[in-house]
């Protein structure tokens, strides 16, 4: 896996030119690079001590969570499953499930504090200036339409393009994603595609009405390695050419790695650990992060590889 | 047996049962129960209702109330007639096709098939009115008619079992195939067949009642609630509240079967799942034909 | 996964598109082939059983011409007047070769052609059918819809209500109450009879509008449930949290996404509730007193004219046949191949 090299430099034994993988090389330089400019930009997305309750139970499974977006950067969420980073997407972008509320703290797209958001207004922010993609990206395409004309869809009811031109603009975007054969793609249902390739038609669809901010919610986790780090390289590649804003939600600390500047590490609906990425992977302070850490050291392959490299 | 006692923890299964037994018990005691006697004609015609006729009388001077009880007999009976016709027919049929190879299997599909495909009132009147007219002819062949139901319910749950992993590993440790089906099979054959036996009774209800109510199935002076509607249709301008009492009883005693069948899907959860399975095992064989109307006939009704 | 493709040339543009029609087609001819290999089987059987039913009833022409009197040899002459005395596969080729050509015989009470004698009725049943189907399709979209759209509050509870209430309701049911009030009670509509549509739109339809909704009452029960359930579990699909998450309203989140799911299953139950349109008119025409095809199949069967019977039964089979092979084209054309079978 991809980051792992960046992972590795914190292990004293870790013989040079450890992580062959281009993508993985790349992901680290840009990281290093990135982390050094300091946030001065307004910024797009501004989480303030959000909290999440569900209001039957009336128990709060959020515990307050913070951070900037700024265009350009990457903020990561790390945590197991059920830590709450997926609620905080979803209060995020106004869809979370039934009887769950944002209790407490505001979430501002925009400068615009989403808690005064008219059901209109949302429909008119979603998309347009803030979008997602998620696992499993066969699931969040309708089946029975080809995935060209809902992506035409975003572009024809956001944009307010005609229906050739909305079709031109579909075309164009599935290139940007870089699919291979964009004609043929345009024409196809979720079935007939693979997790990869659905996965770059769901991110054309989600950055079809041109938003500010991404949110990738574990959107690399179903797919193999090296369909992964395409994808983690497109998302990179669309921040610095479109000037996205991304959220990346994994519960894999290397992916997060691979592409943030700042990180947040979550545990039952607790932050355990916020900074920059660089802080976080080379000075955890919660036994939890140092645990994380520890695990890609122990289960990497690294491991294997070192010895019979160094022998 | 556990079923019985989950559908009476229901409110709607101790309803329904509450009404069907009632109903029930009106077709075994009705006959007895009448006041006057059903056939016996009067001069006293379209009488309304008095202490004497609880439910006036019909245009021959004969007490309604007392026709309404001993028609029971014919129509409860018939219809459960019906179902255990459909039962038998189908099920038996419906399990052996999983197991008796591919000509059986396509045989019985096709069958099925066209039953379902089948406006089965059309056929139900044209077969009883052709093989002769009589009530014993009649539930038989309107049994006939909707046993495609039971048959799918049993081979979608039957399929279900014969891929799950369990009998696999029977098979593999050399069990016999009638064990299977008394080991395995039945078990879980049993919770969609008995949903299917609570739709098949409203549904043979309705079949017994429009068939006697075009005087199919029952000699003329005999009654039946479906007859007595149709004597009633004639009369509308004397009496237009005629109706009420034998469109009444047929609509609740539907009404309640269909609870009951709600009730054991409820309580099971059976019916339901076994449909999807079905229709995955049959997906992984794309060499059985016919994939048409299956699978939505036994969601359906 | 790096390279940049260029604007497609207009060459490779046609190929893929007629690739796309050429997809479109062969799903259509795959529908109609499996329609076929499904229906003709049915056809075969339900036909030889219906031939077969003569046999099994011992009618005979004979008995309605000369009387239970008649003897032997009269008998005999007749039945060889109708080729009754021919081998029994004989005489259902014979008979099967005239259905394939659309000659369903002669009467044994009359003497008339049966084809034609259908033929007037059939226009009778479909008006009636057609009208009873598109009730049913609109009133059961109409609360399939609002229920699975306000689901699970008031609205929904008093729409399920109502749906079981009329699914508990049999056609005859209906049609015994629909004449009490509306024809005998308010004198809005005519109680009986029929009036062909070139003598006037109004009397037409006044004349089958109350059979038509007796039928009705079913197909609204049946695709009302059908629609709600199937909407509401289309609602529960991610397809639709990511059409929200793209900006999508909700108005177009039903029309262009939920409701193009979800109607399948509904489509499917309308293909299954034909047979049963069918048969049903047969007590809804003895109700309202019209000269249609299930009063003839009922007066038939009472008259033990088997031919006639026979004639009436080929022309339901084949008028199902019909309906479930467009209802199947409907559904190829709705759902993509993934989810047939649904």
């Amino acid at each position: 896996m991809a980051p792992l090299s960046e992972l590795s430099e914190l292990s004293e034994d870790a013989a040079p030119g450890a992580g062959p993988s281009a993508a993985g090389t790349a992901g680290a330089a840009g990281a290093a690079e990135r982390s050094a400019p300091a946030a001065t930009a307004a910024p797009v997305l501004a989480v303030r001590d959000v909290r999440i309750s569900d209001r039957v139970t009336d128990r709060e499974i959020v515990h307050g969570v913070s951070f900037d977006l700024t265009p350009g950067r990457t903020v990561g969420i790390v945590g197991e499953s059920g830590s709450g980073k997926t609620l905080t997407c979803r209060a995020t972008l106004g869809i979370l499930p039934p009887h769950f509320e944002v209790s407490a703290g505001s979430i501002e797209i925009g400068g615009t504090d989403i808690a005064t958001l008219t059901p209109q207004r949302w429909t008119e922010l979603r998309g347009a200036t803030i979008s997602a993609v998620f696992q499993d990206p066969s699931s969040y395409l309708n089946p029975s339409i080809r995935v060209g004309a809902q992506i035409a869809e975003v572009v024809r009811v956001k944009k307010g393009l005609k229906r050739r031109q909305s079709r031109g603009r579909a075309m164009e975007l599935l290139r940007a994603v870089q699919l291979r054969d964009p004609e043929l793609v345009y024409s196809q249902y979720t079935h007939e595609l693979s997790g990869g390739m659905l996965q770059r038609v769901l991110i054309a669809a989600a950055i079809a009405a041109d938003p500010q901010i991404l949110i990738a919610d574990e959107a690399t986790t179903a797919l193999d390695v090296t369909v992964q780090a395409e994808i983690l390289d497109l998302l990179a590649e669309l921040r610095e050419h479109a000037g996205l804003a991304l959220v990346v939600v994994s519960h894999d600390l290397a992916v997060v790695a691979q592409l943030c500047d700042e990180v947040l590490v979550m545990r039952e609906g607790e932050v355990v650990e916020q900074g920059t990425t660089g802080e976080v992977l080379h000075h955890p302070r919660h036994p939890y992060t140092k645990l994380l850490i520890a695990e890609h050291e122990s289960y990497g392959l690294e491991k294997f590889l070192t010895p019979r490299e160094t022998s | 047996m556990t079923m019985v006692r989950r559908v009476l923890t229901l409110t709607s299964g101790r309803i329904a049962v509450t009404v069907l037994a009632v109903i029930a018990l009106l077709a075994v005691l009705g006959p007895l129960l009448a006041p006057q006697d059903p056939l016996a004609t009067s001069d006293n015609t379209l009488a309304a209702v008095s202490g004497s006729h609880w439910l006036g009388t019909d245009h021959l001077g004969r007490d309604t109330f007392s026709r309404l009880l001993d028609g029971s007999r014919v129509s409860v009976l018939g219809s459960l007639e019906v179902a255990l016709t459909a039962l038998v027919v189908g099920v038996v049929p419906g399990i052996l096709s999983v197991y008796l190879g591919r000509t059986f299997e396509w045989i019985t599909l096709r069958l099925a098939d066209t039953l379902v495909a089948l406006p089965f009132l059309l056929f139900a009147v044209a077969v009883i009115a052709l093989l002769g007219n009589g009530i014993t002819q009649a539930m038989l062949v309107t049994g006939a008619l909707v046993s495609p139901l039971f048959y799918r319910v049993a081979r979608a749950a039957t399929l279900a079992v014969a891929r799950s992993p369990y009998v696999e590993a029977a098979i593999i440790a050399g069990a016999s195939v009638g064990w299977i089906v008394r080991r395995h099979v039945w078990v879980k054959v049993l919770p969609p067949i008995a949903v299917a036996l609570a739709q098949t009774i409203g549904v043979g209800f309705i079949i017994v009642s429009s068939l006697t109510f075009l005087g199919i199935g029952v000699q003329p002076p005999a009654p039946t609630w479906g007859g007595l509607l149709a004597s009633d249709l004639g009369y509308l301008s004397y009496q237009p509240w005629a109706p009420l009492a034998p469109a009444l009883l047929i609509m609740v005693t539907v009404w309640a079967a269909n609870l009951l069948a709600d009730a054991i899907r409820d309580v099971s959860g059976e019916a339901g799942r076994a449909f999807v399975n079905q229709r995955r095992a049959r997906a992984d064989r794309p060499d059985t034909t016919g994939s048409g109307p299956e699978p939505a006939t036994t969601g359906g009704a | 996964m790096t390279t940049t493709a260029e604007q497609a040339p207009p060459a490779r543009r046609r190929a893929v598109a007629a690739t796309r029609v050429r997809h479109t087609l062969g799903r259509l001819l795959a529908t109609l082939a499996r329609s076929v290999v499904i229906f003709v089987p049915v056809f075969l059987l339900a036909t030889f059983v219906t031939f077969a039913l003569r046999s099994m009833s011992g009618l005979s022409p004979a008995r309605i011409q000369l009387g239970e009197e008649a003897t032997p040899e009269a008998i005999a002459r007749v039945e060889a007047q109708w080729g009754l005395d021919r081998p029994f596969l004989a005489q259902y080729w014979d008979w099967f070769t005239g259905v394939l050509h659309g000659q369903l015989g002669t009467s044994w009470t009359n003497g008339a052609d049966i084809s034609t004698l259908i033929g007037l009725g059939l226009g009778v049943s479909l008006s009636v059918a057609t009208l009873a189907l598109v009730i049913g399709v609109v009133l059961g979209f109409a609360l399939g819809t609002v229920a699975a759209l306000k689901r699970t509050t008031w609205i929904d509870r008093s729409v399920t209500g109502f749906v079981t209430l009329i699914s508990v309701m049999p056609a005859f049911v209906v049609g015994i109450v629909l004449v009490a009030v509306l024809a005998v009670g308010l004198g809005v509509f005519p109680s009986a009879g029929y009036v062909p549509v070139e003598q006037g739109l109004g009397p037409w339809l006044a004349h089958i509008t109350l059979p038509a909704l007796a039928l009705s009452f079913d197909v609204v029960a049946d695709v009302a449930r059908q629609l709600r359930g199937s909407l509401v579990a289309a609602y529960r699909e991610n397809y639709v949290t990511g059409a929200v998450v793209r900006g999508l309203s909700p108005r177009r989140i039903f029309l262009g996404h939920v409701l193009r799911n979800g109607i399948g299953p509904a489509l499917a139950t309308l293909g299954l509730k034909f047979p049963a349109l069918v048969g049903a008119s047969v007590v809804t025409e003895w109700i309202f007193g019209l000269q249609g095809f299930g009063r003839f199949a009922n007066d038939s069967a009472q008259a033990g004219d088997v031919p006639a019977v026979q004639g009436v039964l080929v022309v339901s089979i084949v008028l199902v046949v019909l309906f479930n092979l467009i209802v199947n084209l409907v559904l190829a054309r709705v759902t993509p191949a993934s989810q047939r079978g649904v």
